[in-house]
């Protein structure tokens, strides 16, 4: 009950504060959102079928590419490229899960197989001049037009990430309250006994790839809107994928609201830091490695992990 | 036609052979022992059964279809459940999710697979426990935990991987009836183990494995007065 | 395409894959023993690095010279890292092992990146840009010398392996860890002593390539996915597969440079690695156990 009164609390907090905001911290808010989003996005393959993606990057990159070059270049909506870039994401998704588990690769050699996987791709779009290779794309008109996901100001940006990472927390409390869910969490757990028990872990573990490959796609999109500009570095480099896992595993892997709690300690812990050592690049990311270092050593469950087992 | 159907089936890992030309019939609510020494390849037989390994030579029927080449979980969806002889539970989920994954392989409903599972928890004695973690029970609940999600997949033919081993004669007395309950409710079963008292009395067929090859077959006294099997037992122990 | 610029590229390839045929033996001999894919290979390598240059840029020690001290200091800080970071986790699930090394790599290259920036730095001593022809093919000599060093302590390598008594423990332990613990061998120590030389060997490299490399927070970078490739070619544990795997990752790599425009020599190796991976995890001269 407790905790239902928080999470209203919360959500309330979140939809009725940002109009007052300043746009420094409306900022920082939308970073958390969209790290969160990403962590939910990851946590669905990561977290809950125990598949360690490094290569989530692949899929942001194809989400933020497809729809800004379909803008770009055919001037189709970037609503309609957000989703043509999360089919296309899972397409991918699914023909280099099915590779990998096909192939019988688990543990950290799915996670070396899926990093292999996004580097490819950046690579390949730092080489491709029709994707502006290693220079990338700008999105140049910024005449605000709601239709072409193009708005004045930042307030529109947030709240648009903040559904999708509602959005993305729902889907994953639908996930994991299905049959879906209790066998990826069973192949997690151990696949050669979820297969004894007629789970279908090829396939199982498929659906959460698309899933997790879907929505990612659809948060590159979002990144390409609000920022106007993407490159291969950006979307396809291990910089995304890193930020994706580290969110769930310090916020709770396999947890509903893990990855956003995970969002919200680490994205201003980033901060922070910055302002108080200023000029000098790299103090946030160092201070995440420590806190993936700390967070393994300490709460290997995350923080929702520590929660439950305090109750 | 029998449930099962095993006929001359060979298992090599390299240049070891651990079953070889081995052939078996289970039929329609039996119970069949399977005994032999440790090593003699029984587990293996198993694997070979349930999908987790391939026959190097022979065939697998069950139901009458060819069950080679298959994956475990589509010959679980065909009605064949195991357990393993190590206990593979979930660890990190409570005992009924557990039990609720096994169930899923009949339906795709939670709440029908929830009633399932506690009906499956009570049943084998654990649906007091249904809410502690795996990892947090005793080993006999966990051997009851490993029938409880095989028994919860509705199999036809239950395969039981030394569901004793590691139990005290009072617990043992308890899993013999549980076993007889289960074959009660129409599922017939194949058995390894090694508690001699316990396959004597269930089985209505035991067969016995040496060195990968089937040396002995039949009635339980008959198969104990074996001097096969005496010697295959005794030359284990020198 | 001529057959001198092809002849070059084999060359060079050959010279560079002697490095990463070093740099892959250490994270072989780290994954051998303590079963992890260490992430933070790279970063040690990069630490060394710039300790190397700063050596040669403050004291003026030579880059070669300096490797007494590079090799056993990043011996001690291996096994440093390995007690206060990996032993406590030593019995942690496998995926968090692996975060692990990479909570390390993210930290030490930004640690990298806070205090000496982002600047390419060099280290040129006199004999820098010493090099000569051997037919059509220019050999560059700090090249030729880095290939022979990183031969030369791979051999060192595996002679300690094979003859002390230190390196038999080490090979029972990645060979037969359930034997090696009844053998009454002092895992724990072995555990750091294995990553103290991985890293002090990738330590060696680091010294070995400033001559004719650049210095900065994410070189490590690219030498640690090239030595993920080498090993999973050469096989997780596998040492003297990871030396093989290494001439084989340099010759793909500059060929793939000679053959291919702009960067996309990368997606030759990333190629090799990903069909390597699924076609065998295990790694093409066997070995460790790969899935
Ligand atoms: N995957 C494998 N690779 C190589 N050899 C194997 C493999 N699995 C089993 N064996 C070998 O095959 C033989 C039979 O093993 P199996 O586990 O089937 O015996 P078992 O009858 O179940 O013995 P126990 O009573 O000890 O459980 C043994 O010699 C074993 O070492
Ligand atoms: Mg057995």
């Amino acid at each position: 009950m407790a905790a239902e009164a928080l999470g209203g609390l919360a959500l309330g907090v979140l939809l009725a504060a940002p109009p007052f905001l300043p746009p420094y911290f409306l900022e920082i808010l939308i970073s958390v959102m969209l790290v969160g989003y990403l962590g939910a996005a990851w946590n669905i393959l990561g977290g809950y079928a125990g598949q360690f993606s490094f290569g989530h990057a692949a899929y942001f990159g194809i989400g933020a590419y497809t729809s800004t070059l379909l803008f770009l270049r055919l001037g189709v909506s970037p609503w309609l490229g957000m989703l043509a870039g999360g089919v296309l994401a899972a397409a991918f998704g699914l023909a280099a899960g099915y590779l990998s588990f096909r192939y019988g690769l688990r543990g950290p050699y799915f996670s070396l197989v899926t990093l292999a996987f996004a580097e490819m791709l950046r690579v390949i779009a730092v080489n491709t001049k029709a994707v502006g290779s290693s220079l990338g794309l700008v999105i140049p008109n910024r005449e605000p037009a709601p239709v072409n996901f193009i708005f004045a100001g930042k307030l529109p940006y947030y709240y648009v990430i903040l559904v999708m990472a509602l959005g993305a927390v729902w889907i994953t409390r639908v996930v994991s309250r299905s049959k879906l869910g209790y066998s990826l969490l069973a192949i997690r757990e151990n696949e050669d006994a979820a297969e004894a028990s007629g789970v279908d872990a090829l396939g199982m573990k498929l659906r959460a790839m698309a899933i997790s490959a879907f929505l990612t796609a659809l948060g590159g999109t979002f990144y390409a809107q609000y920022f106007a500009y993407i490159d291969p570095t950006i979307t396809f480099g291990p910089s995304v994928s890193i930020q994706s896992l580290l969110q769930a595993i310090v916020g709770g892997a396999g947890t509903v609201l893990g990855p956003v709690i995970g969002a919200f300690v680490l994205t201003p812990v980033s901060e922070l830091s910055r302002a108080a050592i200023r000029g000098r690049a790299g103090v946030d990311v160092m201070l995440y490695g420590l806190v993936l270092i700390l967070v393994i050593s300490f709460l290997p469950q995350g923080i929702m992990g520590w929660v439950r087992r305090r109750r | 036609m029998s449930l099962l159907e095993v006929d001359a089936v060979t298992k090599r890992f390299g240049g070891l052979t651990a079953v070889s030309r081995f052939s078996l019939t289970v039929g329609a609510g039996e119970i069949v022992g399977l005994i032999g020494p440790n090593g003699a390849g029984k587990t293996t037989v198993f694997h070979l059964l349930s999908g987790f390994q391939v026959p190097t030579e022979g065939t697998v029927r069950f139901k009458g279809v060819s069950v080679v080449g298959a994956k475990p979980h589509a010959i679980c969806r065909r009605g064949l459940a195991r357990t393993f002889q190590i206990v593979q539970p979930f660890v990190n989920l409570s005992a009924l999710d557990n039990v609720m994954v096994g169930a899923f392989n009949r339906t795709d409903e939670v709440a029908a697979a929830r009633r399932r599972a506690v009906e499956v928890l009570d049943f084998v004695g654990l649906g007091a426990r249904r809410d502690v973690l795996a990892r947090e029970l005793t080993l006999p609940d966990r051997k009851r935990l490993e029938m409880a999600r095989g028994l919860a997949t509705q199999p036809e033919l239950l395969l039981l991987d030394e569901v004793m081993s590691g139990l005290n004669p009072t617990e043992i007395e308890e899993i013999i009836g549980l076993i007889r309950r289960i074959h009660g409710q129409g599922v017939s079963l194949l058995i390894i183990e090694h508690v001699m008292r316990a396959i004597m009395a269930l089985s209505q067929r035991i067969v016995v494995l040496h060195h990968g090859e089937k040396i002995a077959e039949g009635g339980p006294e008959a198969v104990a007065r074996d001097p096969k099997v005496v010697g295959a037992y005794l030359g284990e122990q020198s | 395409m001529t057959a001198d610029l092809l002849l070059q590229a084999l060359v060079s390839g050959l010279l560079l894959g002697g490095v990463y045929g070093l740099v892959a033996s250490g994270l072989s001999l780290i994954f051998g023993v303590l079963r992890i894919i260490n992430f933070a290979h790279g970063a040690v390598m990069m630490l060394a690095m710039y300790t190397t240059y700063w050596l040669f840029t403050l004291r003026g020690i030579d880059p070669y010279l300096s490797i007494v001290v590079t090799g056993p200091l990043f011996f001690l800080i291996g096994m440093l890292i390995e007690r206060a970071v990996i032993e406590p986790n030593r019995f942690a699930a496998e995926h968090n092992q692996l975060l692990l090394t990479l909570g390390l790599a993210l930290f030490l290259e930004n640690l990298a990146l806070v205090l000496w920036q982002g600047d390419f730095r060099t280290v040129r001593p006199s004999y820098a840009s010493a090099s000569f022809v051997v037919g059509e093919a220019l050999v560059e000599v700090p090249r030729l010398v880095a290939c022979g060093g990183a031969i030369v302590m791979a051999v060192a390598l595996f002679a300690f392996l094979r003859l002390t008594d230190v390196g038999k423990a080490i090979r029972a332990l990645s060979e037969e860890p359930e034997g090696a613990m009844l053998m009454g061998i002092d895992v724990r120590r072995i555990r750091a002593v294995a990553f103290g030389i991985g890293s002090g060997c990738v330590a060696v490299a680091g010294a070995l390539v400033t001559p004719f490399f650049y210095v900065a927070p994410d070189v490590g970078e690219s030498f640690n996915i090239m030595a993920f490739v080498v090993v999973v070619l050469g096989g997780m544990g596998n040492f003297v597969g990871a030396l093989l795997g290494g001439f084989i990752v340099g010759l793909a790599e500059s060929l793939g440079a000679t053959l291919l425009p702009g960067s996309l020599k990368q997606l030759v190796v990333f190629a090799l690695f990903v069909l390597v991976l699924l076609s065998r995890p295990a790694g093409l001269f066997g070995g460790g156990r790969g899935r």
